[in-house]
């Protein structure tokens, strides 16, 4: 059994299922003959970013745990470690794809921003491949009043597993802003653990979700707060179709120390048949007097009076459930850099629910 | 069916040294500590067991021996079972009139109000001292209506005893965790109460549980079971006093709500704080049919309480009220779990919890809705308060719905004491202790209006005696 990929923080009753990623979510085997090469595009680096050494040994470990960074150190086809020096403003740009001949990616990126800079890495997966694995290890630095955007869009095919593991330390004043969209994919891992270790430190998550088929979805992402004034704010909205089964762990915890720290999450997930399975454990963990920690979720189908509205303005049902599922990733795919990457990703979500068929009842 | 309100009882308030009189050890028997099958045969052979109950004792004890110490929750390391005494029988057999209960036990009683409660708004009252139950009491009107109200070695025994061994740890299996397997080895004492269909308790029975004995274990069973259409209130007190061993409450409250029919069970919680709270209710709602649950836990070393309702018919409900207050040297883990198990079922969860002077005060909880349980709702609201930062509160809940066609809504919060509210009380005179223990005190009273009168003026003091000294 696996049980140290997206550990939940806190266990609790075993029989939930919730307290790590299940035996399907395990990380996969080597092939005969080794990874290959992985199919990577990426942006020539802009003025004011250069690689560099990494400078990574003893940082913290992602939301899907240290075994799984240490496996993606490992086994990488594809690392870039680069250094931050300035305010960048046009986006780092990598875009993966997988195929028959590229069936994998492991890849493994540091990110290091010194004081005051400023730069949006961008990581786009694309493509579809015989037992295809795309597993990445990012781990950012944003030193002091640093701004790091990381953005994931993940659009892959039906038969590629993916890992997606996120760290983040962040410097007084600094913030991780992370953008997730995972729509595609067989299987889904992803873990973020946003480590606000200094005064005013903060992190952002904007995330969305697709699941459909028999795809399973495992998410763990924890914001630790050990400093005054720290901040996250977390929110994620998810569809799920078919038998489609999907875990999201959150988790905010205020460390003795974080003074004045302040921690939103949210879910809305919004459920399209009656085979899927949907697990949330949001949680708050309190050491500290003075915080302000919030979470909310919500579960269910589709508002009846907003349906029946649309339904009498002509739409068909698949025309409401799409205007439905825009309206709730509205809030990530605005936040992606450039039409074209938020038509594209539009047109991705569009094009599975136009395959949805919804169970006949 | 009635208001709530009109439920309310009459009786004084209470201060809590009442709770740390320790009477002097006259048991008429106890086993030795630990736990074999020779104990567990001997608890068997004092209680004149049927057959099947002492082949269901053993089999626990067998399910106990192989089933792990759960690894999630409060750390249990301290509880020693090699050390507890799970039977001690008091120097009395159980007494229907209360002048026949020995001096020293019936003092006790006495101090906590039990009798002067009866008099004054209960419909009948069992109370158990250590392992057995020392006295029972139901109102003859009450009676009349065909209630049952007995203890459970009784219920055992006599014309029910094929209702108890349908009913008996069917909702709690010992196989459920291992102190439900602990529970089913060594039971003792507990309540039985039968409500014929269509019958309404217009007012609220009531059982006491108190520990005396050091190092002992109480294991009570209750056992409620309420037909179609009919109503019960029943409340549950415990305490004892404290003692510098561990003690061990590993009881059972299983209740089968039928069609139709209303069950509020109440339970202000105050063992001491050397005491080990692994306590497991559970209800089965027929269709149609509400369970309540209204729980106050102020005392115990370490708690573990989740009372479930598995909403087997259609249209059944669920409500669970709770407060949890945690001191210097607790860990209470409490909350509820809901399972939704038929259509349109509806379950509503609140909770508010504190914590203060190093305590730790942990909100947990689980929602599955099942994949027929279409139509279904439920709401999961918790709020937490720390009072300092020594202390910590977790809240951990979680959700499992399998089914499309739900309305299922959580919403946490974690927050403070607001300095300006503290200021401006205390600019319009009041102490600065005074003003903390009002905000508390508001922020518990949506918990405490549901509770009977009795009880929420007991909770408020417990909250003025946990606040005092919170200063500085």
């Amino acid at each position: 059994m696996n049980t140290t990929l997206n550990r939940l923080p806190v266990p609790t009753w075993n029989r939930l299922g919730v307290n790590f990623a299940p035996a399907a979510a395990a990380l996969p085997a080597v092939p005969d003959g080794g990874w290959g090469a992985a199919q990577v595009a990426e942006s020539p680096l802009p003025a004011g970013v250069c690689a560099a050494a990494p400078d990574f040994a003893d940082f913290s470990a992602s939301g899907v745990g240290a075994d799984a960074d240490a496996w993606v150190r490992q086994n990488a086809n594809f690392v870039r470690h680069i250094a931050v020096n300035e305010a960048v403003s046009a986006p780092l740009l990598y875009e993966t794809t997988l195929d028959a001949a590229h069936p994998a990616a492991v890849e493994y990126l540091t990110v290091d921003a010194a004081a005051h800079t400023r730069l949006t890495v961008v990581q786009v997966l694309r493509g579809d491949a015989e037992n295809g694995a795309a597993a990445q290890l990012t781990r950012i630095r944003a030193g002091q009043g640093a701004v790091v955007t990381l953005v994931q869009v993940q659009l892959l095919g039906s038969r590629v597993r993916r890992w997606n593991a996120v760290a983040a330390e962040t410097a007084q004043g600094g913030k991780v802003e992370q953008v997730r969209l995972e729509l595609g994919g067989a299987l889904t891992v992803c873990g973020t653990r946003a480590f606000l270790h200094s005064r005013h430190a903060a992190y952002e998550l904007t995330a969305a979700y697709y699941g459909s088929g028999k795809q399973l979805l495992d998410f763990n992402d924890v914001s630790v707060h050990t400093a005054k004034d720290t901040v996250c704010e977390m929110h994620t909205a998810g569809v799920l179709t078919d038998e489609a089964d999907k875990i999201l762990r959150g988790t905010v915890d205020f460390q003795r120390g974080a003074v004045n720290g302040i921690g939103h999450e949210s879910e809305d997930v919004l459920l399209f048949d009656p085979r899927v399975r949907n697990r949330t454990a949001p949680l708050i963990l309190c050491r500290e007097e003075r915080v302000e920690g919030q979470h909310a979720a919500s579960v269910g189908r589709l508002d009846e009076a907003k349906l029946y509205y649309l339904r009498s303005r002509g739409l068909s049902a698949a025309q409401a459930r799409r205007l439905m599922v825009d309206a709730r990733f509205a809030p990530a795919i605005e936040k992606l850099p450039g039409e074209a990457l938020r038509q594209e990703v539009r047109h991705f979500v569009a094009e599975r629910l136009d395959a949805y068929e919804p169970l006949d009842r | 069916m009635r208001a709530y309100e009109t439920e309310k009882t009459n009786v004084a308030a209470v201060d809590r040294s009442i709770y740390d009189i320790k009477d002097a050890a006259n048991a008429a028997f106890e086993v030795g500590s630990g736990l074999t099958p020779e104990i567990v045969a001997q608890i068997s052979a004092e209680k004149h067991d049927p057959a099947w109950m002492r082949d269901f004792r053993l089999q626990s004890l067998q399910i106990y021996d192989r089933t792990p110490v759960q690894n999630w929750g409060p750390d249990i390391s301290g509880l020693d079972m090699r050390n507890i005494v799970t039977y001690v029988r008091p120097n009395t057999a159980m007494q229907g009139k209360w002048s026949d209960v020995p001096a020293d036990i019936k003092n006790t009683f006495e101090r906590l109000g039990i009798p002067q409660a009866e008099r004054s708004g209960l419909a009948g009252v069992g109370a158990q001292y250590d392992s057995e139950v020392v006295y029972h009491n139901v109102r003859a009107e009450v009676a009349a209506q065909g209630v049952v109200y007995t203890d459970m070695e009784s219920a055992l025994q006599g014309e029910y005893a094929e209702l108890v061994r349908t009913h008996f740890m069917k909702l709690v299996p010992p196989t459920d965790h291992k102190f439900a397997a602990l529970h089913g080895a060594v039971w003792s004492g507990g309540s039985f109460v039968y409500v014929p269909a269509g019958v309404h308790v217009e007012i609220p029975l009531q059982s006491y549980f108190r520990l005396n004995a050091p190092g002992a274990g109480q294991f009570e069973h209750t056992l409620i079971i309420v037909e179609k259409d009919a109503y019960l209130h029943f409340i549950e007190g415990c305490s004892a006093p404290k003692y510098n061993v561990a003690n061990l409450h590993a009881g059972c409250v299983e209740i089968y709500v039928g069609e139709n029919a209303r069950v509020r069970y109440s339970t202000i919680e105050n063992w001491s704080k050397n005491m080990y709270n692994l306590n497991t209710k559970r209800a089965k709602v027929a269709a149609g049919g509400t369970i309540e649950w209204v729980s106050g836990s102020f005392g115990s070393h370490t708690s573990c309480l989740y009372p479930m309702s598995i909403l087997q018919g259609e249209g059944a409900r669920m409500e669970f009220t709770g407060i949890t207050f945690a001191g210097a040297g607790q860990e209470l883990d409490t909350g509820a779990k809901v399972v939704h198990a038929a259509p349109h079922t509806t379950s509503h969860i609140s909770t508010k919890s504190l914590a203060r002077d190093g305590g730790i005060s942990n909100f947990r909880s689980s929602v599955v809705v099942l994949p027929n349980a279409e139509g279904s709702k439920s709401s999961v609201s918790c709020e937490s308060l720390m009072l300092d930062d020594r202390s910590r509160s977790d809240t951990i809940p979680e959700m499992d719905i399998r089914c499309d066609k739900v309305d299922v809504g959580h919403e946490a919060k974690i927050g403070r004491i607001s300095e300006d509210a503290v200021l401006y009380l205390m600019s319009r005179g009041i102490s600065e202790e005074d003003a903390r223990a009002l905000i508390v005190g508001g922020f518990a009273e949506p918990i405490a209006k549901e509770l009977p009168l009795e009880y929420a003026v007991e909770m408020n003091n417990l909250i003025h005696l946990e606040m005092k000294g919170s200063i500085g």
